[in-house]
């Protein structure tokens, strides 16, 4: 298949999912005048007529801080992973983890704005300490999922650790690294909103605590419009990459 | 021991908690012999070759294996879902770092034939039968040319007829090689090797190796089991 068409594939998938919400909110927009719940067709109406100074500013800081908090997250989480795996600590790791997880996002970012002031350390911190624990939890499943008897037949014809590694461990990362920027990115796209909301002065997530609190409910919709758009086009991207390239590291185990 | 001996086991005994697998297994292996272990399923073969191949410890008793790298088939093909048939079967020379040869070139290419696989080479193993994918398997055993092989029941999704020209070709090309069959197909006994043990349960039946000819008709004519029938694939 044509790249370009296992492109235009994977973001008609991820449209349908786009679709259902934009159906939804339609349906229940016309229960509710325009200044609680717009319809999507008002929102873009209105917001084309009137787009927000410096929104392509606003944008590009927010998907700068989403990129480096999930690159951060993405990056410990799974070699973490992989290193915990290696080093027979995966319990405790997991363990830590998952106390990670239960600490608020909330409290989190009051403690990052206390500690780094306004800017963008706080929404990219949040989004790296509170995307890495998910990361890392499916890292260490993944790995731990890997073909045990491939393994076996390695070791049989005296593979060195780094063969196994190459040969076992890094194919069985393949759908672990895939299920982790698919996951990651939404989480990341989610706390970074928190992070904005909490200690920045730009981004969508500033413009969105902006729009709430004088109730421009135009606003509102049209930024999670615009982050929905993002994780579509992110997700979409992703799945070109891997569908073109790493595809054979999907096909079923034959035993 | 002689120089001869390329398995030696004394006593070996292995448990899992408190369910013992394997008891008191003492036995030999000489370089160049065909020995089959006869056994019901769950009596530890699968156990047994794991130990040979070290793969595991056993839990007492004393093992000897006098080569560095035994090739073991196991009961899966266990094949790289990644990688095509080619791609698997020269993987021991990409570990090795060996060079593939115009020899082993040859070689694989008559070993293809004989199994049949040479439109199949290029293919992924999801795309392959059970059978031919155990073939794919013998062929990266055997073609690295081994001193002494541990199969665990080796044929087991392979066809009867494809079965007897693979191991009458094995017979022919390797005489030297020593084998360790573990099944519970009877009809494979005499085709490849020349003598057996016989467990039932974790207990060696027979306290000496047993001609495999006439093994297998004493018990055939004792026990009369289903003739062994392997769909081919």
């Amino acid at each position: 298949m044509k790249t370009s068409r296992i492109f235009i594939s994977a973001l008609l998938t991820e449209a349908v999912g786009i679709l259902v919400i934009l159906v939804i909110w339609g349906g229940v927009s016309t229960f509710y005048p325009p200044y609680i719940i717009p319809s999507p067709v008002e929102t873009l109406k209105g917001i084309s007529s009137e787009l927000p100074v410096g929104l392509s500013g606003h944008l590009a800081v927010t998907l700068y801080r989403i990129l480096t908090g999930f690159l951060i997250a993405f990056l410990l989480g799974t070699f973490g992973g992989i290193l915990s795996m290696l080093a027979r600590a995966d319990k405790p790791v997991n363990s830590l983890m998952v106390a990670l997880q239960v600490v608020p996002g909330t409290i989190l970012g009051v403690i990052f704005l206390l500690m780094f002031g306004i800017g963008s350390a706080t929404p990219i911190l949040l989004v790296a300490f509170l995307t890495l624990p998910t990361l890392a939890i499916n890292t260490t499943n993944g790995i731990s999922k890997r073909n045990t008897g491939t393994e076996n037949y390695l070791h049989s014809i005296k593979a060195s650790k780094w063969q196994i590694i190459r040969y076992s461990y890094l194919p069985a990362l393949v759908p672990v690294i895939q299920s982790n920027l698919s996951l990651g990115i939404s989480m990341a796209v989610k706390v970074v909103v928190l992070g904005e909301f909490i200690g920045s002065q730009d981004g969508l997530g500033y413009l969105l605590n902006r729009a709430r609190i004088i109730f421009n409910m135009q606003e509102v919709f049209f930024y999670l419009l615009l982050l929905m758009a993002f994780s579509l086009a992110f997700q979409a991207i992703q799945s070109l990459v891997f569908t073109v390239s790493l595809k054979k590291f999907a096909y079923p185990e034959a035993r | 021991m002689t120089p001869d001996t390329i398995i030696k086991t004394f006593e070996l005994s292995k448990t899992y908690q408190s369910h013992e697998v394997i008891h008191n297994l003492s036995f030999e292996l000489k370089r160049g012999e065909r020995i089959a272990f006869f056994a019901p399923s769950g009596a530890g073969k699968t156990t047994l070759i794991h130990i040979l191949a070290g793969l595991e410890p056993a839990t007492s008793g004393s093992l000897l294996v006098n080569e560095t790298a035994p090739v073991v088939f196991f009961q899966e093909p266990r094949l790289f879902p990644y990688m095509t048939v080619e791609e698997n079967i020269k993987l021991p020379w990409r570990i090795k770092k060996d060079s593939w040869t115009i020899q082993t070139q040859l070689h694989y290419q008559e070993w293809l034939r004989v199994c049949e696989l040479n439109a199949w080479k290029n293919h992924y193993p999801y795309q392959l039968s059970g059978g031919m994918r155990q073939k794919a398997a013998l062929i990266r055993g055997f073609l690295g040319n081994p001193a002494l092989v541990l199969m665990d029941e080796p044929f087991q999704s392979i066809g009867q007829a494809a079965k007897t020209t693979i191991i009458e070709f094995i017979k022919r090309h390797y005489p030297n090689l020593a084998i360790l069959m573990a099944t519970h197909s009877l009809e494979e006994i005499p085709l490849l090797t020349d003598s057996v043990y016989y467990f039932v349960s974790n207990q060696l039946v027979t306290p000496s190796k047993l001609n495999s000819f006439d093994f297998q008709s004493l018990f055939s004519g004792l026990l009369n089991p289903a003739p062994v029938f392997v769909p081919s694939h």
